[in-house]
């Protein structure tokens, strides 16, 4: 059960001729993935792009009745190498995953598809994870897409375009028997609007009409020769077939304009930005009707030069608008130019920054520093000027007043999380064993870097925790601690992890955070995920994809099974681990439901027990203001975001003192931490009893009496006190 | 220029606080409307209780005219017409960012506080000045719709973004009608009738347009009986104490005669007098007693130290009870059981022994190297009697607190304090304060407490030097202040390290 449903909205996968779609960016490919008649798609889960595998899972029932198969691939090498069914077959096809990450794993069969090439359109959609919101290293894709030649797609940020965009990819793609990538960048993902929909295409083969004949042409295998004939194809066929289509075809936009001495080169997902840049400055209307000549490059690999010059010609200078680095296109737009000797000045870096994500306001910064240098004819400075140094001065004038800037809020692990008491224990747990290094992993479980555990020493790649620990662990006085999710174990991490540390003999320590789901993706399922939520821990289960089975079957001997939420038994179990005689590989899977998960499973359970009149105890963890000394060392334990402070009541005081808020699910971890760490006694639990039954009424009853006469009250609190 | 440009609207919001239901809710009311409406977000793991933005752009439709306007993906500085916060740093962060302009921007924000880790995790109070935020939404806000949103969900049963939803439209900035809101909510079919409760309540108050709600209002109540029950305590207090410090001499009182007794408060009295008249003699009037007034409140908590007698009778007490039951809000018919964590150890109960068996138990506890490991980890529930019995003996043990090992202890720390601050005032008045705004270092429980000791042994000992210094008060502040920087106590020893490194001493570690 995926954090996000999609079962409404795929409905509107059967629109036809004539209708209108409204709705978000994943959706609307998807739409556009069944207008261009595929036959397979799949991919593997990741922001931006994970909530299209919620989608293409959602909208099963549609794609079975089309015949399109769905894989939810085990990773983006396997979602990658599916495309392959399009090298010898007329079948379209289309994978996704996260970009530049899934790229470099995917890049071995991204290669040899390349390569081969294929009769079939095959596109990938890659969600660009660049910029605000992005979780990892900030990288281009359009790397992969130069060196193996695969077309890239940058399409305008509006669902016609997109939608254009991935259906003339397909044909761009036969027409040059080369795959294509759709670059979606992390806003355009889920970029909310509307398009003119077409009915639903059937593949030529597909499951409802399947292939009699396997064909073989030995001109599609990567080995030799037949890999240097295949590279003299792209070079010689297919790629002046792809600059051909994409010129006749038109993919590349020309916007007018009065200033025909100067120019903007923008690629299609940055077009919105110069637009509405332009428009802050008074140089263009809500429209798009701009006084700045704009050449779009909805595909930014391969360029067309005969276009570029064409725009260029007339001009004497132009301004590259191409976000991140390093700056391929500015350096192709200049070798086009000066091939065919046209000598308009290029500017680009510089005046826009070399690297960052291209916001708004950058582009703003940027574009008004090239009026200004270029001075358009026709075009007043002044006020061009003066609302550009409006806006800046304002937010100066704000950071002025501010004083002080405002502390950042990352990410961070959940209320109720099962993974935080895991580092709540290894914190602990350095206490006596030492501290140890930490080779952390790609998941929640990286938030442990952050405030206030500074876990985690670093991260090589999903799945890779336990692999990157092999080259320091014989280098370390202490053993070295894994992190790895279960989502990563099942990626790669049982083979390039766990096999190896066996194969290697390597003597270690790898914890497996087991909580049922890929959960920061939005809580996917993973092999050893368990229908309808919910996770196997210490119950062996014979049959189904068993972590620790998996785990047994390459080897691995010192295994444990933890409960994440008693911290002091994952606090002992790693002291065990870090301290055993044993040599070799070992590994507690720490066992937890990913809590956003679980409390979506039970919370329609729980209030139809209630409402049904059921006995329920609800737990609440909670902190006596007046014990609390407002020390704050359980928050710098725990991190729990419920787990928060309040200013004191007491005018005797002045700090303010820990407080637990209303999200509480009653995990019970401050607790637990404030036992292994010895704390303090401010915590307390409260079992509130719903639906109470006879023997807990009277037990309630006898509790007022005897305990309130003897705590001097004869106010007597609870019920009585309330009826 | 003169040209239709679309309303921008920028929702910031922490994950996981329904921003998405929000921009959904938006969205729906301006399609329903038939306006032209983009928004966009950003998706994955920012949204996992981090900060994180949503960002929507309306425009009507001009009649014949289907023109699609091309929107923009992400707000720019100057370019925001509303701007939506669901927390009152979350605003700060809008203007820091130059979302915020005088000449178009409306800010609806809810003034209640989520603090960041960074505010919650310091030793000591690290929390943002919400002053800045006010002062700089007031200046730099076309107009203002702040108030505490979060109670106002509260009080309908309903989650903020209800609430910020109705703000949004009763801000009437927007080009939609007060039932196309409505009906977006209807349209969403999931709490609606506690979502249009709150929704009416953020619309009412952005209309009204009511001065926002004061964040983190310390509620002081002060009845008329001074709760003493002793006349001559509450004489001594009027007699012999500046009237700005009676109030709080008499809140320092009532919590000793709670703790301990009325001799005890007396004994507080004692102590706290002659301070008062010092004081005095140093110009205290002028300066509001800021010296006795510190004391005042530092000598009534220090004295009134948690010891397992404090806690037991803390945890016991009916009004607790009633307090717990409100707090994780049980029906008046439902039982509430409370489960106490305890884990007292060596110290702790040597600590209750008489001094002299104490130390021999934890010098004992020392040789065996058990002091600090040796714990009884303890599952109490006090509202059931098995675990309720123990608690109340140990409480009825406050007769016997005064010849315990630790109130031996901390009256000897009280003492060397007071004498410290005697001493340092007749150098510095400012050093003095400062001095006794130090009495807050020796707190909490087990290593807290040990830690605490141990800095403010250090601290005492560093005042010399600091008298020495060119600035002895501020020299003085930034040792205390790194006493209560990190929990290993690594930046007080860095602290007076560097103090003593530099022969002017604590002047140019100031400077």
């Amino acid at each position: 059960m995926a954090e996000r449903s999609f079962t409404k909205e795929v409905e509107q996968l059967r629109l036809g001729d004539g209708d209108t779609f409204v709705g978000e960016g994943i959706l609307a490919v998807t739409k556009a993935l069944l207008q261009s008649g595929v036959s397979y798609v799949g991919g593997y889960q990741g922001a931006p792009v994970s909530h299209l595998m919620d989608v293409l899972n959602d909208a099963r029932p549609i794609m079975d009745e089309l015949g399109v198969h769905v894989e939810t691939c085990a990773s983006e090498a396997g979602a990658a190498a599916m495309l392959g069914a399009s090298i010898n077959y007329p079948i379209r096809g289309a994978a996704t995953w996260k970009s530049t990450v899934g790229t470099n794993v995917a890049s071995d069969a991204l290669s040899n598809l390349a390569s081969a090439g294929v009769t079939g359109g095959a596109m990938i959609v890659i969600g660009e994870d660049y910029g605000e919101g992005a979780s990892i290293i900030q990288e281009r894709s359009h790397a992969f897409a130069v060196k193996s030649q695969i077309w890239l797609l940058d399409p305008r940020p509006n669902l016609p375009s997109i939608v254009k965009m991935v259906e003339k990819g397909f044909e761009l793609s036969e027409a040059s028997s080369t795959p294509v990538m759709l670059e979606l960048r992390i806003r355009a993902c889920h970029v909310h609007g509307s398009f003119a929909t077409r009915d639903n295409q059937r593949g030529t083969f597909s499951g409802q009409n399947r292939i009699a004949d396997p064909s073989f042409d030995y001109g599609r295998i990567c080995l030799p020769p037949s890999t240097y004939v295949q590279e003299k194809d792209k070079i010689e066929r297919r790629w002046p077939a792809a600059v051909d289509f994409i010129r006749d075809h038109e993919l590349n936009e020309f916007f007018g304009g009065s200033a025909d001495d100067v120019g903007i080169i923008c690629q299609g997902g940055m077009y919105n930005a110069v637009i509405r840049a332009l428009q802050q400055l008074g140089l263009a209307d809500v429209y798009g009707e701009s006084v700045i000549p704009i050449y779009c490059l909805n595909v930014t690999y391969p360029l067309v030069p005969s276009e570029v010059t064409a725009f260029c010609a007339s001009k004497r200078t132009v301004l590259m608008v191409e976000e991140a680095q390093p700056a391929y296109l500015e350096d192709a737009v200049n070798a086009a130019l000066r091939k065919s000797d046209v000598q308009t000045r290029v500017m680009g870096k510089g005046l826009l920054p070399m690297a960052g994500e291209y916001t708004g306001e950058v582009v703003l910064n940027g574009i008004a520093r090239f009026i200004e240098g270029a001075v358009p004819k026709g075009v007043d400075l002044g006020p061009v000027l003066d609302s550009h140094q409006r806006i800046t001065a304002a937010k100066q004038k704000a950071m002025k007043i501010l004083g002080e800037p405002i502390p950042t809020r990352p990410p961070s692990f959940c209320t109720g999380c099962p993974e935080r008491p895991v580092f709540s224990a290894m914190k602990l747990a350095e206490k006596s064993v030492g501290k140890f290094h930490v080779s952390a992993d790609i998941g929640c479980h990286t938030f442990s870097t952050l405030p206030p555990f500074n876990i985690g020493n670093t991260v090589l790649g999903y799945g890779l925790g336990l692999a990157s620990s092999t080259g320091v662990g014989p280098n370390m006085e202490r053993r070295v601690v894994s992190v790895m999710g279960d989502g990563g174990f099942w990626h790669n991490g049982l083979t390039s992890g766990v096999a190896n540390a066996v194969f290697n003999n390597d003597d270690g320590v790898l914890v497996i955070m087991n909580n049922g789901y890929t959960s920061a993706t939005g809580h996917q399922a993973v092999p050893s995920s368990v229908q309808g939520g919910g996770i196997r821990s210490e119950a062996f289960q014979p049959d189904g994809q068993d972590i620790e089975r998996a785990l047994r079957g390459v080897g691995v001997k010192w295994i444990r099974h933890v409960r994440t939420y008693s911290v002091s038994r994952v606090m002992g179990t790693l002291r065990d681990a870090m301290t055993t005689r044993r040599g070799g590989l070992k590994v507690i899977i720490a066992d937890g439901e990913c809590q956003l998960a679980r409390q979506r499973r039970i919370k329609p359970e729980v209030r139809a027990r209630v409402t049904a009149g059921k006995r329920d105890v609800r737990t609440r963890f909670g902190v006596d203001e007046d014990v609390c000394t407002g020390d704050h060392s359980c928050i710098r334990l725990s991190g729990c975001p419920s787990l928060t402070v309040k200013p004191t009541s007491d005018p005797l005081r002045d700090d303010p003192v820990a407080h637990v808020n209303n999200d509480c699910v009653g995990c019970g971890v401050c607790g637990e931490v404030s036992h292994a760490a010895v704390l303090c006694p401010s915590f307390f639990k409260a079992d509130i009893v719903r639906n109470p039954g006879r023997f807990d009424r009277w037990r309630e009853r006898l509790r007022a009496r005897v305990i309130g006469r003897l705590s001097g009250a004869d106010r007597v609190t609870g019920p009585e006190a309330a009826a | 220029m003169s040209t239709p440009r679309a309303t921008t609207v920028l929702i910031a919001a922490l994950g996981g606080e329904g921003g998405g239901v929000l921009a959904g809710w938006l969205v729906d009311t301006a399609g329903r409307a038939g306006h032209w409406v983009q928004q966009t977000s950003i998706p994955g793991v920012a949204q996992r209780t981090g900060a994180t933005t949503y960002y929507i752009e309306i425009m009507e439709r001009p009649a014949g005219d289907d023109r699609q306007p091309v929107m923009a993906l992400t707000a720019s500085p100057g370019n925001v017409d509303v701007m939506v916060a669901s927390e009152l740093l979350e605003a700060g962060r809008a203007l820091e960012n130059g979302y915020v302009t005088p000449d178009r921007t409306t800010l609806i924000a809810s003034t209640h506080r989520i603090f960041c880790m960074a505010e919650k995790s310091a030793m000591g109070d690290g929390r943002y000045d919400a002053e800045r935020v006010r002062r700089a939404a007031k200046q730099m806000a076309a107009r203002q719709v702040l108030f505490d949103m979060h109670a106002a969900a509260e009080q309908a049963g309903t989650v903020i973004s209800a609430v910020l939803f109705g703000a949004m439209a009763g801000a009437n900035v927007l080009p939609l009608s007060r039932d196309a809101f409505e009906d977006a909510i209807r349209a969403g079919g999931v709490a609606v009738d506690a979502s249009l409760a709150g929704f009416g309540r953020g619309f009412y108050m952005a209309q009204d347009g009511r001065p926002a709600n004061p964040v983190g209002n310390t509620s002081q109540a002060v009845s008329d009986d001074d709760g003493l029950g002793d006349r001559t305590l509450t004489d001594r207090i009027n007699r012999n104490l500046p009237g700005m410090l009676q109030e709080l001499a008499r809140e320092g009182a009532r919590r000793l005669i709670d703790y301990q007794g009325v001799g005890y408060a007396r004994f507080y009295l004692d102590r706290l007098e002659p301070m008062a008249k010092l004081d005095a003699t140093r110009g205290g009037a002028g300066r509001q007693f800021a010296l006795s007034r510190e004391v005042t409140r530092r000598l009534a908590v220090w004295m009134a130290f948690e010891d397992l007698i404090r806690v037991a009778d803390l945890k016991i007490r009916p009004e607790r009870v009633a307090r717990v039951r409100a707090e994780v809000r049980a029906a008046a018919d439902e039982p509430v059981i409370i489960t106490e964590f305890l884990k007292p150890g060596v110290d702790e109960v040597a600590s209750l022994l008489p001094p002299r068996l104490g130390r021999w138990a934890t010098g004992l506890a020392d040789r065996a190297g058990v002091r600090y490991r040796m714990n009884v980890g303890m599952h109490v529930s006090s509202t059931r009697l098995r675990g309720f019995l123990p608690m109340w003996l140990l409480s009825r043990l406050r007769g016997w607190r005064p010849r315990t090992l630790r109130f031996a202890e901390e009256q000897d720390r009280i003492e060397r304090w007071l004498q410290v601050i005697q001493d340092a005032v007749e150098v510095d008045y400012d050093l003095a304060r400062e001095i006794a705004i130090a009495g807050k270092v020796v707190r909490g429980y087990s290593d807290t407490h040990r830690r605490g000791i141990r800095n403010f042994a250090l601290l005492m000992g560093a005042v010399p030097e600091c008298m020495a210094a060119r600035e002895p008060a501020r020299s003085f502040c930034r040792l205390r202040d790194a006493a209560l920087a990190d929990p290993e106590g690594d930046a007080l020893d860095i602290a007076l390290a560097e103090m003593r490194a530099t022969p002017t001493s604590g002047a140019t570690a100031v400077a």
